[in-house]
């Protein structure tokens, strides 16, 4: 026993190396935005797309011909370009060189390579017919054993896992024998019935050496990177009471190379890199040479010409175009942000409104902060509460908090203590009612021939309602005749009958969540209402639903962490105790929780049963307002959405639109200060705020949790819709038209087969050929000592990979009447100075 | 016999690795032939790669967790081996030390 672990333990240890390239894959019902090369942020960013072209065969940039689009739009200059060279190069960019009678810098020749010299032509890399047909047969596979929970026919030997399921099968698999072979089919049945033994013979019988085999192994766990992501998503992000199909990643690698080596087909190394094609070489040569000389060219000239185009693939070419790209959008919002923070105005504001941090926040706050006195404030839509929520009838908990963070948590919706009894058993009971007919509908599409006979005998009801539907969409079906309700939040309430399942907070913990939540934000006095205001996003027919929630709430409707923050804020006993820490909130003040619905713009007030009665009149003006700030929010959106404008309210309840908004396409900043920098600006819903303020956080506890969380999931959510909108066959999910749900709210396919699709839809970073997302990294833009950024980069590893690496970009100013600094990756501070003399302030996203 | 002689000896290992890490390393030390663990999330420190900050209010992940096993004397050498190769390519440190435990049954 103790030699065969000793053979194995290494080998598991090496699986799991392997696994580590491949990005988690949330499940769609609660769709989280990830890094796809989240696995490779231990390098830098360049170093990981070089690897990712290798490994998944990927685009990891925009084409050149994009690029050379965007600067015909003048969305790239000359200046921006020429910075981002001479940044690579920094010693040998200013040299100067004669060419055909012209003096011309090595940087110029590079940019005139970049502006005119031909292009290799461009193509994805198709797996070869081995891979593919394994491919379709793993993928067949995995989506048969996730839907199993669900399908009438069990799959024999699923309880103990995916490997152990598929050897039983295999062996009495024609299918596998016809696809593969005898030979194969003979040497796979010979395998182990258990995964890290089968897998070791396999990499045996293939003759992989063992330092060969960590190499080899991430190769072969690539290629499905959909089922792989949501394999890792199971083994080490799932909750510990995860109900779904559940995949192990050893299991669908041990599958995947005992048919590979049985097969005599295992790859060993990355595909290499395509060599410049020499005539396209000669090519940009000439098209430098025309560019710049005004006579003939010396031999010695065009040699200096060649070695310099030469140690210029099309890869580093592209990216030079992304840092002046980048170059351009820097140099847009620093120049909006120059102006001396002004600092808050001395009169206190009628309501201050704290929303999420989602870019999508920052519109609506500029048009309702232009209505009145009102202050807004941003911080992760989940407000500091990491719990789980079950819904009044519900005996499912789901996390309502970012994915870093384990729910500490359960807090259950309960009946108000004034609700009538007759409205809550009523409605408990509906509730049962609409989930038993749910679960006879699901049990009717199971059985052979019994989904006809329901077509049948209930076309007559639902035709017409579908024709109503989708003649005039707007009025969806809701829940009717809800009692009042409440989060059960203090452990000192109980519901009788569920004790067991809510923990509910001491009042010490509601006292560090709520002074956690105004302290991050730099909230030190308090209007008479202030509005905690979560969002969520009402789609139908619209399997990514989730991916348009609150992402800080775990991709779920941020509304509950509202309610739940809201509630811990006004009670008197968690005051009490933050004014011994020197917060002291108002008896007149109260936090009235509220959700945006970013699909419609609404702002709904929640638990206003709960509002006292001299709060009413304010808090009716609050609504109005909000109601304008929504209708004007909205035709700002129906500007940049395809379609009618006049619709764009009511394309959540259109079951036919593939694009009901926008989502965060377009983000490309993440502003952390007071509100004051940003004020007044329009920032064309691209930015991420998160209120901050440096002066009440000298021991930068709370800048602290800012950089390694929110500025971490924000990372996150840009190099989504980066990797999404640079190569959405690899990295997105495709065209939502041909989505089939698998696995009940596992993910989809695309058709009827193929990988798990990872990522976004095509819709959500395009509209036909023009893009809605401009692919850049994350600029954060930091107000705070830079000593203390410092600081906080050097004492976390992961921030420091991020900074360094320049997965994102970083400036900062210590103070509101400095200019800003950009960060270099070796960690010194430069002023920072315009490309161009005067740069755009416009950072709007026009569709390219 | 004294109370010290009653206990039994056996192997003690603790890993420390960033808290992303710990499924990891908990399925190794499971599939090494360990019968349980204790974690500790949000340790704080000084070691190779810097200072390394503690508990994080709203990230489990970055913070540094240790793992700690115990493990027969004749079973460390699959736990040594495993987790020395899932740390090629990955932060951490881990300690393999002799302790002594009064309930053997429990560990082996």
């Amino acid at each position: 026993m103790s030699e065969q672990r000793i053979d194995l333990a290494p080998l598991l240890a090496q699986v799991q190396q392997a696994g580590s390239v491949v990005a988690p894959y949330w499940p769609v019902s609660s769709f989280v935005a990830v890094n796809p090369l989240g696995g490779l942020e231990h390098l830098r960013f360049e170093e990981a797309t070089a690897s990712a072209r290798s490994l998944y065969g990927a685009q990891t940039h925009l084409s050149l011909a994009d690029y050379r689009a965007e600067y015909a739009l003048g969305r790239i200059t000359d200046a921006e370009l020429l910075s981002a060279i001479t940044k690579a190069n920094p010693a040998g960019a200013g040299a100067a060189l004669q060419l055909g009678g012209a003096s011309v810098t090595v940087a110029e020749i590079i940019m005139f390579d970049l502006l005119s010299g031909p292009i290799t032509p461009e193509g994805a890399t198709e797996p070869d017919s081995f891979t593919q047909s394994l491919n379709s047969y793993l993928s067949t596979w995995c989506a048969t054993y996730v839907d199993s929970d669900t399908a009438a026919w069990a799959l024999p030997d699923k309880e103990d896992g995916f490997f152990a399921a598929w050897r039983s099968a295999v062996e009495v698999d024609r299918g596998f024998t016809k696809l593969f072979g005898e030979e194969t089919a003979v040497q796979v049945a010979a395998v182990a019935h258990q995964p890290l033994l089968a897998l070791q013979q396999s990499l045996d019988n293939a003759n992989i050496a063992d330092s060969d085999r960590a190499e080899v192994l991430q190769l072969l766990a690539v290629k499905l990177p959909g089922w792989a992501g949501y394999a890792r998503w199971c083994d080490e992000w799932a909750p510990a009471d995860h109900r779904g199909p559940s995949l192990k990643f050893l299991d669908l690698l041990a599958v995947r190379v005992v048919i590979e080596s049985a097969a005599g087909q295992i790859q060993r190394h990355a595909s290499t890199q395509p060599m410049n094609d020499v005539t396209v070489e000669k090519a940009r040569i000439d098209a430098v040479i025309r560019s710049v000389a005004d006579g003939p060219v010396t031999d010695g000239q065009r040699a200096a010409v060649a070695e310099i185009i030469q140690n210029h693939s099309d890869d580093d070419r592209r990216h030079l175009w992304l840092q002046a790209h980048e170059r351009n959008f820097h140099d847009r919002l620093l120049g909006k942000l120059q102006r001396v923070d002004p600092g808050r105005p001395e009169a206190g504001p009628d309501a201050q409104m704290v929303m999420c941090i989602d870019v999508r926040s920052e519109g609506l706050r500029h048009q309702f902060e232009a209505l009145g006195s009102y202050d807004t404030y941003g911080f992760a839509g989940f407000f500091g509460v990491p719990v789980r929520w079950r819904p009044l009838g519900s005996d499912l908990g789901e996390a309502r908090c970012p994915v870093l963070v384990s729910p500490r948590h359960e807090i259950a919706e309960v009946p108000a203590s004034n609700a009538p009894i007759g409205e809550v058993e009523g409605f408990l009971g509906r509730a049962a009612a609409a989930s038993a007919a749910q679960r006879a509908l699901h049990d009717t599409k199971k059985h052979l021939g019994a989904p006809f006979a329901f077509a049948e005998a209930s076309g007559w009801l639902t035709g017409p309602l579908a024709a109503a539907r989708t003649l005039k969409p707007g009025k969806g079906l809701r829940a009717k005749n809800k009692p009042d309700t409440a989060p059960a939040v203090d452990d000192r309430v109980s519901n009788p009958s569920a004790p067991s399942l809510i923990s509910g907070l001491s009042l010490q913990e509601q006292s560090l969540f709520a002074e956690a939540i105004v302290r991050t934000i730099g909230l030190h006095e308090f209007a008479p209402i202030v509005v905690l205001c979560g969002h969520a996003s009402a789609t139908v027919n619209n399997p990514h639903a989730s991916s348009l929630d609150c992402g800080a709430c775990g991709g779920a409707p941020g509304g509950p962490s509202a309610r739940i923050a809201s509630a811990i804020l006004n009670e008197p006993d968690v005051r009490a105790n933050l004014a011994t820490n020197g917060v002291e909130i108002p008896d007149t003040t109260w936090f009235v929780p509220a959700e945006h619905d970013t699909v419609s713009d609404v702002i709904t007030i929640l638990d206003p049963e709960l509002i006292p009665s001299h709060h009413a009149d304010a808090v009716t003006k609050l609504q109005a307002d909000l109601a304008t700030a929504g209708a004007q929010n909205s035709i700002a959106r129906a500007a940049r959405l395809p379609g009618n404008p006049a619709n764009v309210r009511d394309r959540g309840n259109d079951w036919a639109q593939v694009r009901p908004e926008w989502g965060l396409a377009g983000n490309a900043a993440f502003v952390v200060g007071p509100r004051s920098i940003t004020q007044e600006l329009d920032l064309s819903s691209r930015v991420f705020l998160h209120s901050y303020d440096a002066n009440s956080d000298p021991d930068e506890v709370a800048l602290e949790t800012i950089m390694t969380a929110p500025l971490v999931v924000a990372q996150w959510i840009s190099s989504q819709y980066y990797f999404s909108t640079v190569d959405n066959d690899v990295f997105g999910a495709g065209d939502k038209m041909l989505h089939n749900p698998v696995g009940g709210t596992v993910g989809v396919l695309r058709g009827d087969g193929g990988d798990l699709a990872i990522g976004l839809p095509l819709q959500s970073t395009s509209a036909g050929d023009r893009r809605g997302h401009d692919p850049l990294r994350l600029m954060a833009v930091i107000q705070a000592p830079l000593e203390r950024i410092e600081a906080i980069i050097a004492r976390n590893t992961g921030l420091r990979q991020l900074v360094e690496g320049e997965w994102i970009h970083l400036a900062g100013r210590s103070h509101g009447h400095e200019p800003w600094s950009i960060r270099t990756p070796a960690g010194t501070w430069e002023t920072w100075q315009p490309a161009t003399e005067t740069p755009s302030e416009d950072i709007s996203l026009e569709l390219a | 016999m004294s109370e010290w002689d009653s206990l039994t000896k056996m192997a003690k290992i603790e890993v420390v690795v960033d808290g992303g890490d710990v499924p990891a390393v908990r399925e190794l030390l499971l599939a090494a032939g360990a019968t349980g663990y204790t974690s500790v999330d949000g340790v704080s420190g000084l070691g190779h790669h810097g200072q390394h900050q503690g508990r994080l209010l709203f990230n489990d992940r970055s913070s540094l967790s240790m793992v700690i096993s115990v493990v027969p004397l004749d079973q460390v050498e699959p736990v040594i081996a495993g987790v020395r190769q899932l740390l090629q390519d990955r932060h951490g440190v881990f300690f393999v030390s002799e302790t002594n435990v009064s309930r053997p049954e429990y560990f082996a």
